[in-house]
């Protein structure tokens, strides 16, 4: 199954807000994928055998996989082309 | 009055791992929400306050003894447990009337916004805890309830209006434009601010400092299991236990810390339906005017100065709780400050040296402060059955946020002098820095001044 990881800054509150979404929209579409929030702390660690990252900050580093942009979700401000990206991606 | 306080004593008695997915179940139907989609919400709720409750067991199971040791070696009795935030969200939730804060954040942002008082759209649905909380700190040192509302309208109107002020510093800082963050733990920056004015002067305050690189080799640190295992292990020698004792708690100490995030994301996982819904809501009924949409802190969390000062200020914590006359507090759960960081970010526009300093001359209040809710907090956990607290100890926070609100205004509440004149103080300084920074935004951010008037 393919993994989606969403970081934020304690990977409770936003980036579970977020994966939340995210599972939900998968489901709507019946993609089935993982989907994990995480502390950005050990990011570098529990990203490893992911396929998708969403990021709610801005990325310092490449990561190899497609990454998404986090706050697009929360704002609702363009989520339509991320989504679209993320469907892309776990194709 | 009475009424209000016999159906929170029965509704108390059920204990938070019933009732509030009662609760939860019921406001899911009335949301429309889907029944299968409603009952796993309420279920994930209960599962969360079960976990919480388990793993804060087993942080006081660990971490007391060690603490108690260490009283009897030293003299120095910090008997209040730090159980950071996670905690201190667990036990709110557990509070009957915790989900009456959301429609009073929702139906205050819509009154500011509609007479213009305000441009932030608050969809942080998940902070409604903090206003929870302090609806509680002020009913249980007021005695009254109803107070403890009031208070929490005034937090929600201060945080609109600290969010008005940060999208500036929010672009700066992350390049993300049209978002704020409307956070209670940022507004120890308006408190800071002349200070701040103070350092604009100074030219050592004022230099760039690289935060990314200090990062890459102190990052290590600020994982959980591994500043929990430090912390364990030099409890443990400080308490006399030996090496093989030692390395023990640290891995003990590393577990709690590990699981602490794990569990308190089922809260937000049994949340995330009503919070969409209701920032689905908001979005589309304030969607066609300039607003800025008001988030969580983590939208910041890619800026390194925010963990390396946290990290640094770790030592200096531990280092305080020692040689504080007076504090009780043991700092563990919370000892990665964002209180402090999340505030002087904005507030130093991500100049760490000023980050620094803030931090370690707020840490000695954030333990005063902590050691004075603690009591609270432990009433808070056996009322509510949500977290079991052993006799000899307590509960705490150590990196409340906001905790000078919260004091200033409890005591005022409470009918104290002294408390009536702290909170016009904090209102002075709120209004201070409000204007001050809105000024000088105007001028670093080439805007022209708005005229709007301030809460009239």
């Amino acid at each position: 199954m393919k993994r989606v990881i969403v970081a934020c800054g304690s990977g409770v509150a936003t980036s579970q807000t977020v994966a939340s979404k995210v599972k939900r929209i998968l489901s709507e579409k019946k993609i089935s994928a993982e989907v994990e929030a995480v502390d950005i702390k050990s990011l570098d660690h529990l990203i490893k055998n992911c396929d998708v990252y969403v990021a709610i900050t801005k990325p310092k580093k490449a990561y190899g996989i497609p990454t998404l942009n986090g706050i697009a979700f929360l704002t609702g401000m363009g989520m339509d082309a991320e989504v679209e990206k993320l469907i892309a991606a776990l194709k | 009055m009475d009424v209000l306080t016999n159906v929170v004593q029965y509704v108390l008695n059920l204990g938070a791992s019933v009732f509030v997915p009662i609760i939860m179940l019921i406001i899911g139907i009335c949301a429309r929400m889907k029944f299968k989609d409603a009952i796993s919400a309420a279920i994930i709720f209960g599962v969360a306050f079960a976990g919480m409750n388990l793993v804060v067991g087993f942080m006081l199971d660990s971490i007391s003894p060690a603490a108690q040791a260490f009283a009897k070696n030293t003299g120095i009795a910090l008997t209040a447990v730090d159980g950071g935030w996670t905690t201190g969200a667990s036990i709110t939730w557990a509070w009957p009337l915790a989900f009456l804060i959301f429609p009073i954040t929702i139906g205050v942002n819509i009154v500011m916004l509609a007479l213009k008082w305000t441009k932030t759209l608050n969809v942080d649905m998940w902070n409604v805890w903090g206003k929870a909380f302090t609806a509680i700190m002020v009913s249980y040192i007021s005695g009254n309830v109803y107070l403890g509302f009031v208070v929490v309208v005034i937090q929600i109107i201060i945080e609109l209006k600290i969010g008005d002020i940060w999208g500036k510093e929010i672009e700066e800082l992350t390049g993300i434009p049209g978002v704020t963050v409307p956070h209670h733990m940022t507004i120890i920056a308006s408190l800071l601010y002349p200070i701040n004015q103070l350092m604009d002067k100074i030219p050592l305050f004022n230099k760039k400092m690289d935060a990314d690189a200090l990062k890459e080799k102190l990052g290590v640190f600020a994982e959980n299991h591994v500043m929990g295992a430090i912390v364990g292990f030099l409890l443990g020698l400080v308490a006399g236990y030996g090496v093989s004792k030692s390395l023990i708690l640290a891995v003990q100490a590393a577990t709690a810390l590990t699981l602490f995030p794990m569990v308190s994301k089922l809260f937000m996982q049994a949340l995330s339906p009503i919070s969409e819904a209701i920032s689905e809501f908001m979005r589309k009924h304030f969607n066609n005017r300039e607003i800025l949409i008001g988030l969580d802190w983590p939208i910041l969390a890619g800026r390194n100065e925010l963990w390396v000062t946290a990290i640094l200020l770790i030592p200096v914590e531990l280092l305080f709780a020692v040689i504080l006359p007076g504090n009780k507090v043991l700092p563990f759960g919370g000892i990665i400050n964002l209180s402090i960081v999340v505030a002087v970010v904005l507030l130093a526009r991500g100049n760490l040296l000023r980050m620094v300093v803030y931090g370690i001359i707020t840490t000695p209040v954030f333990l005063y402060l902590a050691t004075f809710f603690a009591p609270y907090m432990t009433r808070l956990a056996q009322e509510t059955h949500a977290v079991k607290v052993p006799a000899g100890s307590m509960l705490t926070w150590s990196t409340m946020e906001n905790g000078e609100f919260k004091f200033a205004f409890s005591e005022a509440m409470a009918g104290k002098w002294w408390g009536m004149l702290l909170a016009v103080v904090w209102i002075a300084l709120f209004v201070y820095f409000y204007f001050g920074r809105k000024k000088e935004n105007a001028k670093r951010y080439h805007e022209e001044a708005q005229t709007e008037g301030f809460e009239s």
